[in-house]
C-alpha cells in the first residue's frame, strides 16, 4: 500500500514543480509502472529495507548517490533504473 | 471425548500470515502466493537451512525470501485491474545540478521526532502491536505528516506502522529514513543543501484520504524552496 500512496504523492510534487526521484523495492517495480512515476531506481532488497540492510553505511550510500544521479540523466516520465548490486546483509 | 477437529488447509494456513494468527509482516505475501508457489518456497528453504546447518552461511535463505517476495507481490497475469494506473505522468525538468540543489526527503516509514507522536486514533504511546491490530482502520484514515527536521539527531526519532516490520528500522532508521545518509551527503558536497525538516507518514492510509491531503502537504514542502525531492516507500 505504501508504494501506491507514495505514487500520488510523488506525481502531486512532480506535477507541482519538483523533480522527484522514488526509490521502490523491486518486489514494487510494478506499482511505479502503472502509476507513470517520473524517475525510479528499483532496488532488489527486502521489504521493509529499500535502504539496504541496518548498518550497511556503505550500500545505503550507493543507493542514495543512484537516486540522487536520477536527476541528472532522466529525461522523461517513467525512466526507471535498477540498482545492479543485490542484497546482502549489514556489518 | 473426542478431540476437536484441528484440520486446517494449507490455504488457511497461507492467509494466517497476513494479520491472521500467524501475522508475520516479512511473510504477509503469502496470503497472494498460489499454494504451489507457497510450497515450494517452504520446502527450498527448508532444503537451505539444511546447508547452512554445516556452512553457516544463511546468505541462500535469505535469497529464497527475497525471490519469494517477488512472485507473492508481483501481479499474476490476468489479475485484477490496479485500481491506480495511469496512460502518462509528470515531468518536470532539473533546474538545478544536484550538486548545488536543496534536497527534501518524504518516506512512507512512520517516523516522527520523541514528543512529537502523531497519536492515531487518539492514542497516546501506541505500540506497534496495536498499530498491527488496528491495520484496518489505517486502511481508511487520514494519513498524518510528520516534519522531522533534518538535523534531528537519529536517537530521537521513533517509528510506527502497521503494515512491515519494523525491527531493521529500530536497528538503523536510516533503512528507511537515509536521514545520516542525507547529512553525509550534504557534508560532502554531493548536494547543495538539505531542507530544513524531511517528512513521514504511515503510508498504510486510505489513499482517497490522502490525496484530499495533498494540497496541504504541496503547500508546506513547497514552503522550504526544495528544488528536488526524495521519496522512500517501504
Amino acid at each position: 500500500m505504501c508504494h501506491v500512496s507514495v505514487g500520488h504523492v510523488a506525481r502531486s510534487i512532480e506535477d507541482s514543480g519538483i523533480p522527484t526521484v522514488t526509490i521502490v523495492t523491486k518486489a514494487f517495480r510494478h506499482r511505479a509502472e502503472e502509476m507513470k512515476l517520473p524517475r525510479t531506481l528499483v532496488v532488489p532488497h527486502l521489504m521493509g529495507r529499500p535502504m539496504g540492510a541496518a548498518n550497511d553505511v556503505e550500500r545505503q550510500s550507493e543507493v542514495l548517490d543512484a537516486a540522487l544521479a536520477l536527476f541528472g540523466t532522466a529525461t522523461r516520465n517513467g525512466t526507471i533504473k535498477e540498482f545492479p548490486e543485490a542484497y546482502r546483509t549489514g556489518p | 471425548m473426542a478431540e476437536p477437529d484441528r484440520t486446517e488447509s494449507f490455504g488457511s494456513f497461507r492467509k494466517s500470515f497476513s494479520y491472521g494468527t500467524r501475522n508475520d509482516l516479512n511473510f504477509k505475501f503469502f496470503k497472494s502466493m498460489s499454494d504451489d508457489d507457497a510450497a515450494s518456497f517452504l520446502q527450498d528453504l527448508l532444503d537451505r537451512l539444511g546447508d547452512a546447518y554445516d556452512t553457516g552461511d544463511v546468505g541462500p535463505l535469505i535469497e529464497a525470501a527475497y525471490e519469494a517476495q517477488l512472485v507473492g507481490y508481483t501481479p499474476t497475469t490476468g489479475g485484477p485491474v490496479p485500481k491506480f494506473a495511469y496512460e502518462d505522468g509528470p515531468f518536470t525538468e532539473v533546474a538545478i545540478p544536484v550538486g548545488r540543489a536543496r534536497v527534501g526527503l518524504l518516506t512512507t516509514s512512520g517516523h516522527f521526532v520523541a514528543g512529537d507522536d502523531p497519536e492515531p486514533f487518539g492514542e497516546q504511546n501506541m505500540s506497534q502491536d496495536d498499530a498491527v491490530r488496528r491495520i484496518a482502520e489505517s486502511l481508511t484514515s487520514t494519513p498524518f505528516l510528520s516534519e522531522i527536521p533534518s538535523n534531528t539527531p537519529t536517537g530521537d526519532l521513533h517509528v510506527r506502522h502497521g503494515g512491515y516490520d519494523i525491527r531493521s528500522a529500530l536497528r538503523d532508521p536510516n533503512v528507511t529514513l537515509p536521514i545520516d545518509r542525507m547529512r553525509e551527503a550534504d557534508a560532502d558536497g554531493r548536494v547543495g543543501s538539505l531542507a530544513p525538516t524531511f517528512y513521514s507518514y504511515p503510508g498504510a492510509t486510505s489513499h482517497g484520504r490522502l490525496r484530499g491531503e495533498l494540497p496541504g502537504w504541496l503547500e508546506r514542502i513547497h514552503a522550504q524552496d526544495i528544488d528536488l525531492m526524495l521519496l522512500v516507500p517501504v
